[in-house]
């Protein structure tokens, strides 16, 4: 098995991604259900996307600036030049967004949501706004991905 | 963090509401004038050793620091809740699809 670190911090940064939009959904159900009972853990879990969010930020952005490089000059000789030229730059600036929604989570969920319907609300939408726009950056790294692979194939002589 | 009322975000929670949205089109607009401008991306690949860094460091500074600005200050709090949320929710889509068409067309 011939695993670099190239190759663990690119999962890693998508494991945790996954695991800070899984965190949001979380919240997003505590909150639907909101009382005093599942405050705590309300509070708990939004404090986990900010979290998972932060940490995919400083392991993403350290692969994205070590490694994909080598990785964008491929994609962009490859038959999938919009893999990185659309969805690679949309998805490192959006990602942003997902990150300042992430981190202003545990403030909204800070709130006393069973007795505050308009902060349940807020809690609700900033957690499907992470949901969403957290599918959209593991949706465009798969693009990516086939970008890659794509080029990958048409350097060797592959097929398509 | 709540100020009492049960329909009313607290000034913590409505002052970083406001500022996400803020730096949510900051975020956006500095995104495409970076890449139009060729001299501020070269700025900022000094500063943060990467232009992505740099920008990350900016947007991260400016939410807490208009965060706490707006929080003490009753400018978010004079907005009503579903107010402020639909002010996030457009930003977001707005720096979703501007990104995107951004990229797409330029």
């Amino acid at each position: 098995m011939n695993v670099n670190p190239s190759d663990v911090i690119l999962m890693a940064h998508a494991t945790f991604g996954v695991l800070g939009t899984l965190a949001a959904l979380w919240v997003f159900v505590e909150a639907l259900n909101a009382s005093e009972a599942n405050a705590a853990r309300t509070r708990t879990a939004a404090a986990l996307v900010a979290f998972f969010m932060a940490v995919t930020c400083f392991v993403g952005g350290y692969w994205y600036v070590r490694f994909y490089p080598a990785d964008r000059a491929m994609i962009l000789k490859g038959p999938w030049p919009f893999a990185h030229n659309v969805f690679m730059e949309t998805k490192e600036h959006l990602f942003f967004a997902t990150l300042i929604l992430a981190l202003y989570l545990p403030f909204a969920a800070g709130e006393r949501l069973a007795s505050n319907p308009a902060a349940r609300k807020m809690v609700l939408c900033v957690a499907a706004l992470i949901v969403l726009t957290g599918l959209t950056m593991e949706g465009s790294g798969a693009i990516i991905n086939h970008g890659a692979k794509l080029a990958l194939r048409a350097a060797v002589g592959g097929t398509q | 963090m709540t100020n009492g009322t049960s329909s009313q975000l607290g000034s913590f929670n409505a002052g970083f509401a406001f500022a996400a949205a803020v730096t949510v089109l900051f975020n956006t607009v500095l995104a495409c004038v970076k890449d139009a401008y060729r001299p501020l991306l070269s700025v900022m690949n000094r500063v943060g050793y990467h232009n992505w860094i740099t920008q990350g460091i900016v947007d991260v500074i400016l939410f807490f620091g208009l965060g706490l600005i707006f929080s003490n200050t009753s400018f978010a709090t004079r907005m009503t809740a579903s107010r402020l949320m639909s002010t996030l929710v457009i930003c977001v889509i707005v720096a979703s699809g501007g990104l995107f068409i951004w990229y797409l067309l330029f």
